[in-house]
């Protein structure tokens, strides 16, 4: 990397879009979009590289030589797993147990990841077919017991045996090996694995001690078949990316987001494909808690909204929660990943009267991006959410997409009123105007939902809305949930990409074990040793050192004969002493009683602690943004113009005003009812409400 | 009423729900209520009626709002603000009593406007047996606590005297204090965002929006039932206890926009702890008919209405007091459920509306295993085998039924790892897999249900025990439908192989139950030990199947053969499907083999 390297590049690869920014100490933030080319994506990347440059008058070589950093997020494992376009795998398991990834845990397989309407539909719901072959499973003769303990010696020659023939007779590309107890003690899927690199050297493998070393044998298999199906496409798609950067000039390390928030170098993260799932939505938390510490905001609720789905994730005290039992389309697997929950709500969402009871519904079904909402004009016969907004006023028929597209607002008029309104007696503005009620209470019914869930109260939250719909929306639903403030972020458009260049290099760290409370602070420490060691060693190997690695030690802790474990952060110096690991407990205690109310804690049977966890962080340079100072309030120089948009207070149409979000400057205010339009979304502001664009040009509605 | 307000209210209703049950879960952190989710909450209105039932155990949605009505009765003109009332006799409202109901007023500004209130299965209910299925009581005053209704928590306060009182009649007081407290939690929730709803549409919208919630439910059942054909179907159920059979006898007859389930012919109540009482066979028909019929309504009083329940006091479905019902919930409810499972699959296949809506019946033969012993690190384990929960799906006329997929009443039941209860118990289990031969053969065969071994393993006394309340193990009980076979029966066998001696290292990594040694006793009624080197083994039955096997297409069933879900012998013997040496369908032999069979069918019927 030259003198001159002074760029920092994100590339977010989503299912429609590569998304590149490219940010420079001093600069505005440059955009390249480009299609996403699946299934080779890497040339979407490079795409995308390719407007961004010339967006900058560069070359993309010339970009790309001067850039320090390349950052990347990608869906290619999601697609693998969605398109089910994976490797042909074989699982080997412990004999006994060959049904265990079929089976999954009973129904829990089978309503996973639905609805509530459709669960309550059990006829009509199924399994998703698995990923591997039944056919291609196959036992092996071993047993290790529930301390570890090797009861039954592995049995070389059969094992040997079903290797050949997953690989000779069911045609096996790559093999996930899942066997009992294996997070205790690998032993004998470390000699599976010698067998298979000297039965079948070209043969993915993954252990499910290795990808995922925590007990639960059916997640803990279905992570490592998950793995070994996408394990050969996220490798070799990784290398692809590393090569055709470095061929058009590239030279800076590559680094991969994972699902859990934080960077991986691609070489790391090639071989750890169940890492690199729904990393889009992770980068977007991250994004936030980074606006969100810019703006000394530590409980935020971020909320994305676009065609299809609302995503919701939730911040607090700078901190994220991971999703309890993550699930990639409808598959289980066992990897931290940063809880984010999602509807389907988006601008698509298909608006309906329920033909028996005339009740009105939006969503989940979904007009897509095609055929779209009515008001697109690309064949839409069935009103959606944006339709709703063209009808009410909110979104401009004109200014749409900055005017890329005009709506076809009579059309949607025309839909609406024969579908909607008439059947429900009312004007097309009253009757739109009850569907935008509706969407934002199912928002703040599914927030308030997961806030209990963690024991949170929305009323200490400042809400994030980013995404093409959601700041339509965001002040109506924001102000139901009694949050603080709701922030439409100036850097919303390129949000994902924003988030990937404020994350650190993340390496996780676990080791299962049960030990009680007390145990002598050695026998942690000494759990502990290992994991460091190596944490240190790869990061050193990374270049960090000194205050740009962080090491964080956290605990499972559990009360004994309950099933909540609660991931402790230990606040003390490591290694611990005694009085560290009384604080530990205290702090598990207390977050025990936070999260599952008070009087859930059972003090009497004991406490005990699970699994231990490293984070090891190196950390990396940011992007600084600069505040501007501020202008007046007065913003009249960002009017351009007054329309109709229909008014809650009045019950009516009524006129407010219109602004452009591009001429608005830090300082200015902007009182409701009023509209602005950006160049990729529109923020509603209500009545009596009024909205400031801040030193970052973030506009904020403040409603505590 | 306002449509768009309807469907606000409605929304909110749903997840004041889900909020208690999260609460609930967080609270109690017991396994059957967060793995097996035997859990139930639901609203109901001022008087009792169901308003909005949760995706719970929904055996107790209808009994719940009896429990709320004994209350309304029981206590009529003392209900205060902030009171909390437990209920847990069968022979007033409940299931058995170790499902315990918490039942809380709503006041709004001093006016009772709804109830809220939520079961879990505590860990003990102080009964002959440990863990709340008491097999061995020979009546329901030896199945331990028992109230018909007791005030406790007062006006927001704790009654001290009344939850040590219970407390010291149960094992395991801490966990049961711990459920009864998550229970409490559950109904604040539910009771803080009710009002929270309350205040911010008005009582009286919200009102009139609970009173059309029921209204719709009704006249959409109601306008169901109109489409589909008038008629009487029947069903029998069979249940073995200690070489005794009782019959639990259906006659669904479907007349206009009304249903009447007639029970009549039911067998007399039995000494053993299967019977139930009239809540209980409520709720063990609605349980299949929520989800079968209105799978797209809300589950509240409206349904209800158009239902009518027959039930002949004195039979094992309407038992008298004192029987024995500790053991309803896996006995006769689960019976009358499977019977009112055949008899609305059989109404909806005979409608061409409908038809791919018909369901042969899931898991039939629900069984209760309640473990307990001192564990591998000194402390006391109890608790149940979670495979009961996992089930086996009835096919359905479009596609096999999902093996080991659940269960009807119970839609978000799932079963614990093998990890987790190696580290809970001092057990170390041989095999879990899918049963070859348990779906029910049919055109769609019946989802498989599971065989299991365990033997003791690192336990300070050798072992532990086990309560077993099993039957089905004589007949099979998940039925067929148009055709279709019944899923295979349950077994549960004690195998002795201390006494076959020796140290057969073998036998230690035994991956069938004829690979153990040793003599093989059925074990269905009791408590029993778990010791040395003896094994348990435990299957569970599949779901029924639908239509005719011979029907069936012949390379699906040589895939079913290959997949070690049918054998090579009921293949031929069953499905008419004969296989090659190398597992491919023989064509020729096939069809001849059907041939013969339907011949000997024409036979049969004609000797008859």
């Amino acid at each position: 990397m030259g003198e001159r390297a002074r760029y920092i590049v994100a590339s977010d690869v989503g299912g429609t879009c590569t998304d590149t920014v490219v940010f420079a100490a001093g600069e505005p933030i440059h955009l390249g979009k480009a299609l996403s080319t699946p299934p080779h994506f890497a040339d979407g990347v490079l795409d995308s590289l390719d407007v961004a440059a010339r967006a900058m008058g560069l070359a993309c070589t010339a970009l790309l030589v001067e850039t320090a950093l390349f950052v990347h997020g990608s869906t290619v494992v999601d697609n693998a797993i969605l398109t089910r376009s994976g490797a042909r795998t074989g699982l080997l398991t412990t004999e006994g147990f060959e049904d265990t990834l079929l089976i999954t845990r009973g129904a829990y397989g089978r309503w996973s990841g639905l609805s509530e309407d459709r669960i309550k539909h059990p006829v009509k719901t199924d399994r998703a077919t698995p990923l591997v072959d039944p056919a291609a499973i196959k036992g092996v003769a071993e047993r290790v017991d529930y301390k570890g303990a090797v009861l039954r010696e592995l049995e070389e020659t059969s094992a040997e045996e079903a290797i050949r023939f997953l690989i000779e007779e069911r045609g096996v590309e790559a093999l996930a090996v899942s066997l009992l107890w294996s997070f205790y003690n690998p032993v004998h899927e470390r000699k599976l694995r010698a067998l298979i690199e000297r039965v079948a050297p070209g043969v993915y493998v993954t252990l499910s001690s290795e990808v995922a070393p925590v007990p639960g044998e059916y997640e803990r298999s279905s992570t490592t078949v998950i793995n070994a199906y996408a394990g050969a496409i996220s490798r070799d798609y990784l290398q692809s990316l590393e090569s055709k950067l470095g061929a058009a000039g590239y030279r800076g390390p590559v680094m991969v987001m994972q699902g859990y928030g934080g960077l991986l170098p691609a070489r790391e993260a090639a071989n750890l494909a169940v890492g690199m799932i729904e990393s889009g939505p992770a980068a977007g938390v991250i994004g936030a808690r980074y606006l969100g510490r810019l703006m000394r905001d530590a409980d935020i609720i971020a909320c994305d909204m676009g065609g299809t789905t609302f995503k919701v994730g939730v911040i607090q005290g700078g901190a994220f929660g991971y999703a309890r039992e993550p699930l990639v389309d409808r598959y289980h697997y066992a990897a931290p990943k940063i809880e984010v929950v999602s509807i389907g709500a988006g601008g698509g969402s298909i608006v309906a009267l329920d033909p028996e009871t005339k009740v009105p519904r939006v969503g989940p079904q979904s007009a897509g991006a095609s055929p779209g909402p009515v008001c697109y004009g690309r064949g839409g016969t069935e009103p959606t959410l944006t339709d709703v907004m063209t009808l009410i006023g909110y979104m401009d028929a004109d200014h749409f997409l900055d005017g890329s597209i005009k709506l076809d607002l009579s059309a949607a008029r025309r839909v609406f009123d024969e579908k909607i309104a008439r059947p429900l007696g009312r004007s097309v503005e009253a009757a739109a105007f009850g569907i935008y009620r509706i969407a934002a209470a199912q928002i703040t019914d599914l927030i308030h939902e997961i806030t209990v869930e963690r024991g949170l109260d929305p009323r200490d939250f400042v809400l994030h809305s980013f995404g093409g719909t959601c700041a339509l929306l965001s002040a109506t639903f924001g102000r139901e949930l009694n949050v603080r403030k709701v922030i439409v972020p100036y850097t919303a458009s390129v949000h994902c990409a924003f988030g990937l260049v404020s994350a650190d290099i993340v390496h996780e760290y676990t080791h299962a074990a049960v030990l009680p409370v007390p145990s002598p602070p050695e026998a942690v420490n000494d759990l502990f040793a290992p994991m460091v060691e190596r944490a240190l060693g790869t990061l050193h190997r990374e270049g960090f050192a000194g205050d740009r690695l962080s090491l964080d030690w956290s605990i499972d802790l559990r009360y004994s004969r309950q099933v909540h474990e609660v991931t402790t952060t230990v606040r003390a110096e490591t290694p611990l002493d005694a009085s560290g690991l009384v604080r530990l407990v205290d702090d598990f205690e207390a977050l025990y009683e936070r999260k599952y109310g008070a009087g859930s804690a059972y003090r009497e049977a004991g406490i005990e602690m699970t699994l231990f966890r490293l984070t090891a962080r190196g950390l990396m340079a940011r992007p600084t943004i600069e505040p501007a100072s501020l202008n007046s309030p007065d913003s009249s120089g960002a009017r351009i113009g007054r329309r109709a948009v229909y008014s809650e207070a009045k019950d009516a149409m009524a006129p407010a005003d219109i602004y452009d979000f591009t001429r608005l400057v830090p300082g200015n205010l902007v009182a409701g009812p009023a509209v602005i339009h950006t160049p990729i979304t529109t923020i509603v502001v209500p009545d009596a409400q009024t909205a400031r664009m801040d030193a970052l040009r973030n506009i904020v509605i403040e409603l505590g | 009423m306002d449509p768009i307000t309807f469907s606000i209210i409605r929304h909110r209703l749903f997840r004041v729900v889900e909020e208690a049950v999260i609460t609930l879960k967080h609270v109690s952190g017991s396994a059957i209520t967060n793995e097996g989710h035997d859990l139930m909450v639901s609203l109901y209105r001022a008087d009792g009626s169901l308003l909005m039932g949760g995706v719970g155990f929904l055996h107790h949605l209808t009994s719940a709002a009896e429990a709320c009505k004994a209350v309304i009765r029981r206590f009529s003109g003392r209900i205060e603000e902030g009171d909390v009332y437990l209920l847990n006799d069968p022979y007033t409202a409940a299931l058995h009593t170790s499902d315990i109901y918490l039942i809380a007023p709503i006041h709004h500004e001093g006016r009772l406007v709804a109830w809220s209130a939520c079961f879990v299965h505590v860990y003990d209910i102080g009964a002959m047996n440990p863990g709340g299925f008491s097999p061995e009581s020979p009546d329901i005053y030896t199945e331990g606590f028992s109230s018909p209704g007791i005030r406790l928590v007062e006006r927001g306060v704790l009654r001290q005297d009344v939850f040590d009182t219970l407390l010291n009649m149960v094992r395991s007081p801490e966990m049961v204090a711990l459920d009864l407290r998550s229970m409490i939690a559950c109904n604040n929730v539910a009771k803080d965002r009710m009002l929270a709803l309350i205040h911010k549409y008005g009582v009286a919208t919200v009102d009139e929006a609970c009173a059309e919630l029921i209204g719709q439910s009704e006249r959409l059942l109601r306008k169901r039932l109109g489409e589909l054909p008038d008629g009487t179907w029947r069903s029998r159920q069979f249940m073995d206890v200690k070489g005794e059979v009782h019959r639990v006898e259906l006659a669904m007859t479907k007349a206009g926009d009304s249903l009447v389930f007639d029970f009549t012919g039911s067998s007399p109540q039995s000494r053993h702890a299967i019977n139930c009482t009239q809540w209980a066979s409520l709720g063990g028909l609605f349980a299949p008919l929520f989800p079968l019929l209105c799978y797209d309504i809300t589950w509240n009083e409206g349904v209800i209405k158009p239902i009518t329940m027959i039930a002949p006091e004195g039979t094992v479905v309407n038992c008298r007091r004192p029987a024995p019902v500790s053991v309803a919930t896996v006995g006769a409810i689960q019976s009358v459920n499977n019977a009112a499972c055949a008899t609305i699959g059989k109404m909806l296949s005979a409608s061409e509306l409908y038809a791919d809506e018909a369901t042969a019946v899931w898991h039939a033969n629900h069984f209760a295993i309640f473990m307990f012993g001192r564990n591998q690190r000194g402390g006391q384990s109890i608790g149940i085998l979670t495979e009961t929960f996992a089930g086996a799906g009835g096919a359905r006329s479009f596609a096999d039924g999902i093996d080991v997929g659940g269960e009807i009443p119970n839609p978000i039941s799932r079963m614990a790892n093998v990890e987790t209860m190696e580290a809970a118990f001092p057990i170390r289990y041989l095999f879990r897999r899918r049963m070859i031969d348990s779906g029910g053969p049919g055109r769609h065969r019946g989802g498989a249900g599971c065989e299991l071994a365990i033997t003791p393993h690192d336990a300070p006394d050798g072992g532990l025990h086990y309560v077993v309340s099993g039957k089905g193990a004589e007949f099979p009980m998940s039925d067929g439908l148009n055709g279709g076979y019944p899923g295979a029966p349950n077994s549960y066998i004690w195998v002795h192989q201390d006494e076959a001696g020796g140290d057969n290292r073998d036998a230690r990594f035994a991956k069938a139950l004829d690979e153990l040694p040793g003599r093989k006793e059925p074990v269905t009624w009791g408590v029993f030990p778990l010791m040395g080197k003896d094994a348990l083994y435990v299957r569970w039955n599949g779901g029924g199947g639908y239509g005719d096997p011979l029907e069936r297409e012949p390379a699906r069933v040589a895939a079913d053969v290959h997949a070690n879900l049918v054998s090579a012998e009921a293949a031929q013997a069953v499905y008419g499907v004969v296989l090659q040496a190398d597992g491919r369908v023989d064509e020729g032999a096939t069809a001849e083999r059907r041939k013969t069979l339907r011949r000997g069918r024409l036979l049969t019927e004609a000797a008859e």
